[in-house]
């Protein structure tokens, strides 16, 4: 057979085909980024316990927010919810360099490396005790418990000094809403909130590791990287964000 | 004296297209690598509230670790008499047809499980980390977002998600 010369694809089309396929991708996707204020729910207990520590009411910072929309703070009735930002602001640094028990806001304490071997020395023991009379749960409490204890001493290893000031455990924010109360409401209370909090993150953050607290937590999301842990742990331990919302009554 | 040389009659040439496909290629490429794809439309209308210092909830949605709920307004006004408080919980396209459905028959929970349970087998994370998102319109009621938390807890789901509306003022920061 005659040797042929093969005919060229005529290629005219293909900027029809790339067309049809930008156009479907711009019909079936979006832009926009989804935002969100991301929580966790306390787990649910089964048998209520019955002698529940006393909360001193230094330690409660309570926002409550009624059907109308008004916002209380402590009790104060705040008009301008932009201020509820500051208010956590001074919850949380009043007694940050030394404490004030003179001021309605909660104390410091001073955690140390040795403190933190101590207490996990402490907790292996009560962890060998409760797996030798086969309380699993009690055994899985004291290790969670451990492991506290062991963040807690790597958070002051990592922040290059022998002590760490840290906020009483106690202490929380409380959001206590109405079932009436606008959704857009309570946004705006985590909204002041994540305000307060991240402000001091990021502060601390850019002085410990020059680049702020948001940078690192949004780098860890992406790609979960084992140093960038350790930087939130430490910063989270230093101001941590313990949000209890109370179901409202019917 | 110069003499004008007469200009011929031709034809402008033909543009060449050739490289036509590439740029459209190169914008295509683009829309596929910034954007995300569109959850499905909810049944529901809903506006968002607005806020700042939110956080971006892309990394999560490209591993499947987060599921969407929209309470917002009936699309027929005339129907919001049928839902507690006039609004709508919309699961996957389904509105929930009365009221009551939503709290008798724990459809929260239920559609939670389900949509774990299709999650593909790769995804790791435990059903406490997977991100429940409430798309709730600015004026809905908190009760019925703390009988949604309710629900979630019972099974287990411990991760919850108030979404709003990015202001862009955070964006200061990553810079």
């Amino acid at each position: 057979m005659a040797k042929r010369d093969i005919p060229e694809i005529n290629a005219g089309s293909m900027a029809d085909i790339a067309f049809l396929l930008l156009l479907f991708f711009l019909v079936t996707t979006t832009m926009d980024k989804d935002q969100a204020y991301v929580r966790s729910i306390p787990k649910k207990i089964e048998i209520p316990p019955e002698d529940l520590p006393d909360v001193q009411k230094r330690n409660i910072l309570a926002i409550k927010a009624n059907s109308q929309n008004q916002l209380m703070v402590r009790n104060v009735v705040f008009s301008d919810p932009d201020m509820i930002s500051d208010f956590i602001l001074r919850f949380y640094q009043t007694s940050e360099i030394e404490n004030k028990p003179e001021e309605n806001f909660p104390l410091y304490s001073t955690a140390t490396k040795g403190l933190c071997d101590l207490r996990m020395t402490e907790m292996d023991a009560k962890i060998a005790e409760a797996d030798r009379v086969g309380a699993a749960d009690l055994s899985n409490f004291f290790s969670s418990a451990y492991d506290e204890w062991d963040k807690k001493k790597k958070a002051i290893q990592l922040y290059g000094k022998s002590e760490l000031r840290e906020i009483d455990k106690q202490a929380h924010i409380r959001i206590e809403v109405q079932e009436g109360t606008a959704y857009s409401i309570f946004t705006q209370i985590h909204n002041e909130i994540e305000e307060a909090v991240i402000e001091l993150r990021n502060k601390k953050c850019k002085e410990l590791f020059s680049e702020p607290y948001t940078l690192v937590k949004q780098r860890y999301n992406q790609d979960a990287d084992a140093r960038d842990k350790e930087i939130l742990d430490l910063i989270e331990i230093l101001y941590p964000a313990r949000i209890v919302e109370v179901t409202p009554k019917n | 004296m110069s003499k004008f040389r007469k200009v011929e009659e031709r034809s402008a040439p033909a543009m060449n297209t050739a490289s036509l496909p590439d740029i459209v290629f190169m914008l295509l490429f683009f829309f596929m690598v910034a954007t995300t794809s569109k959850e499905t439309d909810p049944t529901v209308k809903y506006t968002s509230p607005e806020g700042t210092r939110t956080e971006d909830l892309t990394p999560y949605k490209q591993r499947s670790e987060i599921d969407f709920l929209y309470l917002g307004t009936p699309r027929n006004p005339n129907r919001a008499s049928a839902f507690k408080f006039g609004y709508a919980l919309s699961l996957d396209n389904v509105v929930q047809a009365t009221s009551d459905g939503l709290y008798s028959t724990n459809a929260v929970s239920r559609w939670k499980r389900d949509k774990f349970d299709q999650k593909p087998a790769r995804m790791i994370a435990p059903i406490e980390s997977v991100i429940t998102c409430v798309k709730a319109d600015q004026s809905a009621p908190t009760g019925l977002i703390f009988d949604i938390r309710k629900q979630l807890q019972d099974i287990d789901a411990l991760t919850i998600a108030y979404s709003v509306k990015d202001k862009g003022i955070n964006s200061k920061d990553t810079e």
